[in-house]
């Protein structure tokens, strides 16, 4: 018999794995706004970023004895700033050479190899194994009408919203993030109005590994973390940007939320062995009749 | 204020300009003429960095300013309105000119006072008012060239370069850029202006240059150019 009430407890633990999606496909739109360029290892950025807040938090907790919570929101912004470097060192070392050669591959290669470099050396780091990230709220479900949702999940939903709004407040109000609209419009005259391109193409790429280091602390609590956790991610995030758009803000966070579910509901009613298929069939879809993305204005670029 | 000495720039390995060399004098209007493809475009995209020059010499104000960037030339003062307006779209029609003030708002140049100029901006270029917070993607063609031009001036440049700002506008919208320009004469804004209506041009201008095929075919006071019977039988036309 149909159990309507797992199927509402499957697509609201659905939504928060794919706001996760959605942030990471996020930050695939902000480099390729700027550049026309994608960072491949956008997962690896966000296991560096969920190892790095775990090995942050856990010396905040150790060394100061502060309770989880404190310490988790004290981890944050360290764990925002590696990403920053963390992505300015991925432009500086894969992108810019690309960019600068106006290479039609070099970029997508050259970002491929920093990701797998970066697993191994996470590898070597933190080991192979998966391991818990402490939960800095209640393991306790909350119950509402039969439903159980984890607050962590809410915390998700919640953050991975406030990043994409804080993000789109910097490029409407501020001078900066008008400089990074100009350039992702048109980057030669963006250059004319004297914006540093190349700065801001470095800016995109450190803003979108911050997308996935903090997507990557909002996961690691209700999953496991370990060196294995960016693969998959990155690559579902990918088919999210893609579905959703890879222009559209609007795109990825329905798309995430959509992959979410879709994944939830095979993982249950038919199989986990299959969770990861109807996504990637929707994928394919979206590729064969709408390649701009269910939500994008502008064709993609061959990749 | 503006100078080039034997400038030669092109495409890849295509030369376009084969070697050319002109004077703005502060407060001066200075229009270049020619054909199609004759080279001026690619003059004021080569004086503006959006190119590098393969050899030759820019200098602004005595600094020497070739082979910079295009952002770097920016900050020292040359301010392009480039061919195509090249308005961005997404950004409403004050972020635009918000932009053309990127440099004083972050330090790269003086500041002044850019609420005043954006004023200024209003009050030259009514239409703009009206549309202020409008995506500059939905303006009209006359509109847009209007906006790249208050865009540029956002910078208080030392050199205003303006790239054919008549193109594909309605005779009335022309006649209107021309006044403008006329008027911003008046102000002392020192001008390169690349025009296709060449009797229009050298009508407002203090100097001109003719361009053929890369180089300079003649040059001298706008009026004298205007007469010449060369420059007439090839640019300015019976009607005109």
């Amino acid at each position: 018999m149909f159990d309507f009430q797992t199927l509402i407890q499957l697509i609201v633990s659905g939504i928060s794995v794919g706001m996760i999606y959605g942030v990471v496909a996020f930050g695939y739109q902000l480099t390729f706004a700027t550049s026309k360029t994608l960072n491949f290892g956008q997962g690896e950025a966000l296991m560096l970023g969920s190892l790095a807040g775990f090995t942050i938090m856990t010396q905040i907790g150790s060394i100061f004895g502060i309770p989880l919570p404190i310490a988790y929101v004290l981890m944050l912004p360290f764990v925002l700033i590696f990403g920053m470097a963390q992505g300015a060192l991925v432009e500086w070392l894969g992108v810019r050479q690309a960019i600068k050669t106006k290479s039609e591959a070099g970029w997508i290669m050259a970002t491929i190899a920093l990701g797998i470099i970066f697993k191994n050396l996470a590898e070597n780091i933190w080991g192979r194994d998966t391991f818990t990230f402490p939960n800095p709220l209640p393991e306790q479900a909350i119950q509402i009408m039969g439903i159980r949702i984890l607050p962590m999940e809410v915390l998700i939903v919640c953050g991975a919203i406030a990043l994409m709004a804080a993000v789109e407040m910097f490029n409407r109000r501020s001078i900066y993030g008008k400089a990074v609209v100009a350039t992702a419009a048109d980057i030669g005259a963006a250059g004319l109005m004297g914006v540093n391109t190349a700065q801001v193409i470095t800016l995109s790429y450190a803003l979108s590994s911050l997308t996935a280091a903090f997507a990557g602390v909002l996961v690691a609590p209700v999953t496991l973390t370990g060196a294995g956790l960016g693969s998959a991610l990155g690559l579902k995030a990918f088919a999210v940007a893609i579905i959703g758009g890879l222009t559209s803000g609007v795109g990825v966070v329905v798309g995430g939320v959509l992959l979410g579910i879709t994944d939830r509901l095979t993982g249950y009613y038919i199989s986990t062995g299959y969770q990861d298929v109807p996504g990637l069939v929707l994928l394919l879809l979206v590729l064969s009749f709408k390649p701009s993305g269910l939500f994008g204005k502008s064709a993609i670029k061959k990749v | 204020m503006l100078t080039v000495e034997n400038l030669v720039a092109g495409y890849g390995k295509v030369r376009v300009l084969q070697g050319i060399s002109l004077d703005v004098q502060q407060g001066q209007l200075v229009t270049l003429i020619g054909s199609n493809g004759a080279g001026k475009t690619t003059t004021l995209r080569a004086l503006s960095g959006m190119i590098k020059p393969d050899f030759g010499s820019i200098r602004i104000g005595g600094a020497d300013i070739t082979g910079l960037s295009s952002h770097e030339i920016t900050r020292k003062g040359v301010a392009h309105s480039p061919e195509g307006r090249r308005v961005f779209p997404v950004l409403s029609v004050e972020d635009n000119l918000v932009m053309g003030a990127f440099t004083r708002l972050t330090g790269s140049r003086p500041k002044g006072d850019v609420k005043a100029d954006l004023a200024r901006m209003f009050d030259l270029f009514p239409r703009l008012a009206e549309r202020r917070l409008q995506l500059a993607g939905t303006l009209s063609g006359g509109e847009q060239q209007m906006l790249a031009m208050a865009r540029a001036l956002m910078l208080n440049p030392e050199v205003l370069l303006l790239d054919e700002p008549s193109m594909g506008l309605a005779p009335k919208l022309v006649e209107e850029v021309f006044s403008t320009i006329s008027r911003l004469k008046a102000a002392k804004v020192t001008m390169l202006l690349v025009e296709q209506f060449a009797a229009a041009a050298l009508e407002v201008a203090d100097y001109g240059y003719v361009l053929e095929n890369g180089r300079i075919a003649a040059s001298g006071p706008a009026e004298r150019l205007k007469n010449d019977p060369a420059v007439k039988a090839a640019y300015l036309g019976a009607a005109h």
